[in-house]
Formats: structure tokens, C-alpha cells, sequence
């Protein structure tokens, strides 16, 4: 029975990672797409969507039969229900992953004049992601800290693009619609960045049992 | 064991004294009736003895006097009771029927033993025929045998006890001495122990597959020692897991691939990486099917091959083998470039000997024109010479083993002079000043001469063409800490920061635009490194962008 138990749990976890990585692949393919007007990868990115979605549907019936029929305590039951918890936040990075990989069809990143920090603020959204899915695979609470922490960079390089693309709306009337689609972008890898906060507070979660908050990061 | 030997005991301990006590009982019981009967029959001797004599006298006389102790009954012989020492005589029945009276008048003496209601008393009957046909009856009354026993419960009880007592101590006491060589059996020096031969075939038997027990550790340590010897030593990733995917085991190629520092933390494969290419080679691995994938990691690239375990057609886990391709991903990469940069270096001057072949056949030239048009395909194909000289001599450099020529020692002043002989009149064309620095018979290297003099060719080739106008070019061969030195420096426009990893790849060119007019195949570094490196020596860049560039070259003293 408790073998059976552990078993389960261990295939949670397997499912987990492998949800995360899907979502890996498809902010990073979305990425692709935006950076390399690459459709293949906008297809790509709707394939791992779908895969992210049933992964959720999956995870979550394992959850609610692990909760019904071993009725877990402790930290078993943290680790079930935090599970339960970042599936939602993974599936919503895979929803903003597609809503990304959709606006790069109308947005052709090269052609536009004046430069952003996009590309930045991508690469540390994909960090925080994969640093997030890391420390869940690891139970690694400093580097879920370390993710937590980072939110800022992603938040700042967000408020720098909004500058930025201020002045290139104001100085290219015309492309205007191009660079509102833009900050839709911005403002995705910025939710982005706040979902994978989200998995790293509940991986400190599951590992101390205790909620952390945002003084006692240090 | 103990216990069950102590339960033994002690149970038939118990059974011993029971059955003893009953039979003691029962004997006794005999006894008393014996001595009862006894007792009644001297009784009746001597009392119908008197009373022949005496009749009723004798009773008067014996109820004054109570002799006897026993119920004295007189019967006459149609049955009426003429006396009875207890009992009223004129209110008893007649005794005519009752059995002993009967077997009395019949044989002369009749018994006879009667219960009371309760069972609890017996009256025993003795009668004897007197000679005037009446009968003297004896009776006594004597307690039953649960009676008796209800009255010597206490003491029964208080023995009964005292020997459950004793027998329980004694049956511990036994039960443990049996026991007590059993437990002190060393069972791992058996034959220690030799108190019950009748252990003595498993104590052998413990003996022997403690040997072979013994024997198969060792076999099974020494294996394992050679396993992780060979797997820890090899270069491949090697990955075992189990059919959940959980690791079995790995060995520290797989921990320096994967940069793995917290081994509690790995129990599933996954957790060691989760790109999709790993995740897809054990997925179809534990499918039962054998596959191969190349993965990007860390900026590297990793060879899977994964192949399942099978036992009774059922995948009961897989082997997964990691290659670091990293550097044949790299040399492919290399030899594709270069295959397609030759084709297309050897191309263009090959289009234009071509078209200008074409206008000369069909008559379109001019004949005053015609040198020009000569010039043009002299000139391209002798680009097209000088880059087959060039990739000749590198593929030559790539196969080292193929290189024949013999090392001798070399001068390298002597073969600086010899090169600017030989570019005297490019530097000349340019207006470019070649000047040399150094003695002759100094400095001596250990080397292919011809191979040498590329070195030094190509570096002041290259420091003409990059030249400006009236610009300078200095060759100083010197020595220093066993070293022999050849720098060569140029008053030239320079390389820029960015670009000085990559001159001296193949085909590389800083400014791409204009290298066409300057000449040169954009292999003459890449030569420069490759002999460079199969001398052993050392190549040292500065440069300042417009200024001027030095590279320095060094080999070690012959």
C-alpha cells in the first residue's frame, strides 16, 4: 500500500517535470517565432500548448485520486496540493506562450526601427521558468529564492520597454499598431515571470511546509 | 522454543499428579469399604452369637450399654422387625422384601449396598440367618467419595499447588538448561558448538552455506569493483534505470555531463534532465525499442543511445550510453563550411574565366581588347592556383600522419631574409618598406623548412596587403628563454577586437566587402596556425585598429 503510495507520488513528480519542460519549450519556441518570424515554431508552440493542456487534465485527476485514495498528511499532502497548484500556474505560462506565438503572426520584430529590451527581458522570463522548474525538480529552496528574487529584473525590464516603446510610437506614427502588439508581448513574459514566482513559492511550499513571504527572502 | 519446552513440562506435570490423586482416591475408597465390610461381618458374628443365646435380652442390654456402633437390626422371619437399635421397631414396614434379608434366608448371609438420595452417604447391609429362621441385620452408614473429597478439598488444593509450584519452577529451570546451548550456538563458527549431536547436520549445513555465502560476496564485491572500475574510467555517459524510469545507477561521466553535484537528488531520469530528446530516448527505450538522438546541452552536444533491458519479452528498465560529440559535431560543422567556402572561393574566379572564355570564342571581343581579356583569365586562374597551393597544403596539415617531410634545423633569420626576397615586389608595388631584424646563425629552429618559410610568407603577405601607402613592415627573429621568436609588425590597418579569435579560421575575412580587391585566398593564417601547431609553438596577436598589427610566432630553440 505505501509502496503503491510512493510510486504514485513518484510518477507525479516524473509528469511534473515533464509538464515543465513542455513549457520550456514552448515560451521557447515562441521566442523563436517572435525573434526569427519562424513560423514552423508558432505551429510548435501550439502543439506543446495542446500537451501542456491535457498534461494539466492528467496531473490533476492523478492529484485528486492520490487526495482521495490515500488520503496523504504532511508533507505528502503539501507536495499533492502544491502539485495541484503550479499545474495552474504552468498551464496559464503555456496559455501565454501561445498568446505570444499568435501575435508573432502579425509582428515582424526585424522590420521594426528603434531598439527594446525584449530580447532581454525573454531570456530572463525563460530563466526565471527554467530556474522555477529546476528548483521543483531539485526541492531546492534557495534556488526557488533565487527565482523569487528575480522577479524584479523581469518587472524593471518591463516598465524600461513601456519607456521604450513610447518614444517609438511617438517617433513612427505609422507602425503604431506594430509596437502596441509588442508590449502585449512584454506584458505576457511579464505574467510570465510572475507564474514561475508563483512555482517557486510553492516549491518552498511543499519542501518547508511554510509560506514565504517577500521580506524574508535573505 | 523455551516456552514450548516449559508448557510441556509443566503440562504433564500437572497431568501426573491429577491422575495420581485420583487413583490414590479411588484406592482408598476400596479400602474402606473393605474394612467396612469387614468390621460388619465380625460384628454380626459376635452379636447373632449373642443373640442365639440370649434373644431379646441381649438387645436390652446392648441399648443400655450402645456396644456396638453400627445399626443393629433383629428381623423375624416372617419379616417384622423385632428390634432395630435406632428406629422405632413398631413403625417399621415389614423387612421381608428387602435384598439382603432375602439372600440371608436363602443363602445364610446376604449383602447388600444402597445410596441415599443425594448420593452423599452409602449404607452397607450385612445380614446373617440366625438358627430359629430370623435374621440379624448390620448396617453402617458411610460418607460417598465426593463427600469425602469435598471434606479434603482444602488440603487436596493446597497440595495440588505447592507441587504446580515445584513442577513449574523445575519445568522453567529445565526448559531453559535445554535451551541454553541453543542460543549460545556462534553461527558463525558453527562447529563450536557441540552439545546436541543432534543439531550437529544443520550446524554443518549453516557451515557450508555460510562458506558459500562468504565465496559469493567476495565474487559479487570483486564484480562490482571491476563494473564501476570500467564504468568510472569510461569516457560514455552510462545510465541505468528501472522500468518507472528511476535511476539505478550512474557513473561520473553521466555527473560531469550533466553537471550533477547533489546525488541524493537524483532518483528519476528526469530529474537529471527534462529536454525532450532525453525524455523521447528513454521514453522509447522502456517501449521496448532501441534509439538514438543527439541533444544540445550546456552549449555541447550529447550522442544518446538508449537501449531496454528485456526479461520475458517485458521491459524491465533500460541502458543509456551518453557520447560527448561535442567535437565531432564541431569538425563536421568545420569540414561543411570549408567545403562550401571552397567550392565557392574556387567558383567565382572559375565564372569569370568562364564568361570571358565564352566572349572570346564567340568573336564578341575586340581584337585590341584581347590582351585585357587574356590578363583577366591569367590573373583569375592564377587565384585559383595559388588557393588549390593554399587548401593542398591544409589538408596536408590536417593529416599529420600524411606529412613526410623531414625536420632539420632550421635558420629562421635566413628563411625571413629568403621571404622578403620573394615579396620584395608587392611591398614594392605598394610602396611598403620590408625590413629585417636579427643575426644570422642565432636562431636555429627544429622544422620543415618549406613549412617555415609559409609561416613567415604568409605573415608578411598579409601585413603588405593590409598595409597603407608608404606604410612599413618590420621582421625581427630573436631569442629568449630557449625560444626562438618571429614577430612580425606592420604599420596596417588592423584587426578589430572582435575579429581576433576568428582570423585565423578558414576563409575568414575581416572586411568582406573588399577582400576581392586585395587578393589572397583567406586561408593564410588558418596555415600559419596549423604549422604553428605541429611545431609545437606558440602565436601571439596585437593589434590597434588602424595602427597596425603584431603577431608574434614562437618555437622552441634547436
Amino acid at each position: 500500500m505505501r509502496k503503491e503510495f510512493d510510486e504514485q507520488l513518484e510518477r507525479l513528480n516524473t509528469e511534473m517535470i515533464k509538464m515543465g519542460s513542455y513549457c520550456e519549450y514552448a515560451i521557447g519556441s515562441a521566442m523563436k517565432a517572435l525573434f526569427e518570424n519562424d513560423t514552423e515554431a508558432v505551429k510548435e508552440v501550439e502543439e506543446y500548448e495542446r500537451e501542456i493542456n491535457q498534461k494539466e487534465r492528467e496531473i490533476e485527476s492523478m492529484c485528486l485520486k492520490l487526495l482521495l485514495k490515500q488520503q496523504p498528511v504532511a508533507h505528502d499532502l503539501r507536495t499533492v496540493s502544491s502539485a495541484l497548484r503550479m499545474i495552474a500556474d504552468l498551464e496559464r505560462v503555456g496559455d501565454q506562450s501561445e498568446d505570444i506565438a499568435e501575435i508573432t503572426k502579425f509582428v515582424d520584430v526585424s522590420k521594426l526601427k528603434g531598439k527594446t529590451h525584449i530580447k532581454e527581458m525573454s531570456d530572463e522570463a525563460i530563466n526565471m521558468l527554467t530556474k522555477s522548474v529546476d528548483s521543483f525538480v531539485k526541492k531546492d529552496v534557495e534556488l526557488a529564492k533565487y527565482v523569487i528574487l528575480r522577479d524584479d529584473v523581469v518587472d524593471n525590464l518591463f516598465n524600461e520597454i513601456k519607456e521604450e516603446l513610447i518614444t517609438c510610437i511617438a517617433e513612427n506614427k505609422d507602425g503604431g499598431e506594430a509596437y502596441l502588439d509588442l508590449f502585449m508581448v512584454a506584458k505576457y513574459l511579464e505574467r510570465i515571470g510572475d507564474h514561475a514566482t508563483n512555482i517557486a513559492e510553492w516549491v518552498i511550499f511543499s519542501v518547508t511546509g511554510k509560506h514565504i513571504e517577500e521580506g524574508n527572502l535573505k | 522454543m523455551s516456552k514450548r519446552i516449559f508448557r510441556g513440562i509443566f503440562l504433564v506435570s500437572l497431568v501426573t499428579i491429577l491422575i495420581t490423586l485420583i487413583f490414590i482416591i479411588t484406592a482408598l475408597t476400596r479400602y474402606f469399604d473393605s474394612q467396612l465390610e469387614v468390621e460388619l461381618r465380625s460384628q454380626a458374628k459376635y452379636i447373632s452369637a449373642a443373640v442365639e443365646e440370649e434373644g431379646m435380652t441381649y438387645f436390652d442390654r446392648f441399648s443400655e450399654g450402645g456396644a456396638a456402633d453400627s445399626r443393629v437390626t433383629w428381623i423375624a422371619g416372617d419379616g417384622t422387625v423385632l428390634y432395630d437399635s435406632i428406629g422405632d421397631e413398631a413403625s417399621m414396614e415389614n423387612h421381608i422384601k428387602r435384598e439382603e434379608v432375602q439372600e440371608a434366608i436363602q443363602s445364610g448371609t446376604g449383602e447388600a449396598v444402597r445410596y441415599s438420595r443425594t448420593l452423599s452417604e452409602k449404607t452397607v447391609y450385612y445380614a446373617t440367618l440366625l438358627s430359629d429362621g430370623s435374621v440379624l441385620r448390620l448396617s453402617s452408614e458411610q460418607r460417598g467419595m465426593l463427600v469425602i473429597l469435598l471434606g479434603l478439598l482444602s488440603p487436596i488444593i493446597a497440595i495440588v499447588l505447592i507441587a504446580a509450584a515445584i513442577a513449574a519452577f523445575l519445568s522453567r529451570a529445565i526448559s531453559k538448561n535445554i535451551v541454553k546451548p541453543i542460543n549460545e550456538i556462534d553461527l558463525d563458527k558453527p562447529y563450536t558448538a557441540d552439545k546436541y549431536e543432534e543439531l550437529s547436520p544443520l550446524l554443518r549445513k549453516i557451515n557450508n552455506q555460510n562458506e558459500l555465502i562468504k565465496e559469493q560476496m567476495e565474487e559479487l564485491t570483486r564484480k562490482q569493483r571491476e563494473f564501476s572500475l570500467i564504468t568510472e574510467n569510461m569516457n560514455e555517459g552510462l545510465l541505468i534505470i528501472d522500468s518507472n524510469a528511476e535511476v539505478l545507477s550512474y557513473n561520473s561521466a553521466v555527473k560531469r555531463m550533466f553537471d550533477i553535484k547533489d546525488e541524493s537528488g537524483v532518483k528519476n531520469a528526469l530529474m537529471i534532465n527534462r529536454s525532450s530528446e532525453f525524455i523521447d530516448v528513454i521514453q522509447k527505450a522502456l517501449d521496448g525499442r532501441h534509439s538514438e538522438h543527439e541533444m544540445e546541452y550546456n552549449g555541447g552536444y550529447l550522442l544518446l543511445i538508449a537501449s531496454p533491458v528485456m526479461h520475458d519479452l517485458k521491459t524491465d528498465g533500460a541502458i543509456i550510453i551518453m557520447l560527448d560529440i561535442t567535437e565531432k559535431q564541431m569538425r563536421d560543422e568545420l569540414r561543411r563550411s570549408f567545403t562550401s567556402n571552397v567550392s565557392h572561393e574556387l567558383k567565382t574566379p572559375l565564372t569569370t574565366i568562364y564568361g570571358v572564355a565564352d566572349m572570346l570564342r564567340s568573336g564578341l571581343v575586340k581584337q585590341e581588347d584581347i590582351p585585357r581579356f587574356a590578363n583577366d583569365i591569367y590573373a583569375e586562374s592564377g587565384r585559383m592556383i595559388t588557393l588549390i597551393n593554399d587548401i593542398i597544403k591544409l589538408s596536408k596539415l590536417d593529416e599529420e600522419s600524411g606529412l613526410q617531410e623531414e625536420k632539420i634545423r632550421v635558420d629562421m633569420y635566413a628563411v625571413a631574409k629568403m621571404t622578403i626576397k620573394r615579396l620584395e615586389s608587392a611591398a614594392a608595388k605598394k610602396n611598403v618598406k620590408l625590413t629585417t631584424k636579427g643575426n644570422l646563425g642565432t636562431s636555429y629552429v627544429w622544422g620543415v623548412e618549406s613549412m617555415l618559410e609559409d609561416v613567415v610568407y604568409n605573415l608578411c603577405d598579409n601585413s603588405i596587403k593590409y598595409n597603407k601607402e608608404n606604410g612599413s613592415v618590420e621582421i625581427e627573429v630573436s631569442n629568449s628563454d630557449g625560444m626562438v621568436h618571429v614577430s612580425v609588425s606592420d604599420t596596417g590597418i588592423g584587426v578589430p577586437k572582435n575579429d581576433m579569435e576568428r582570423i585565423f579560421e578558414r576563409f575568414y575575412r575581416v572586411d568582406k566587402s573588399h577582400s576581392r580587391n586585395i587578393g589572397g585566398t583567406g586561408l593564410g593564417l588558418s596555415i600559419v596556425k596549423h604549422v604553428v601547431n605541429y611545431h609545437e609553438g606558440s602565436i601571439d596577436i596585437e593589434s590597434e585598429e588602424g595602427k597596425g598589427t603584431k603577431i608574434t610566432v614562437s618555437f622552441a630553440e634547436a
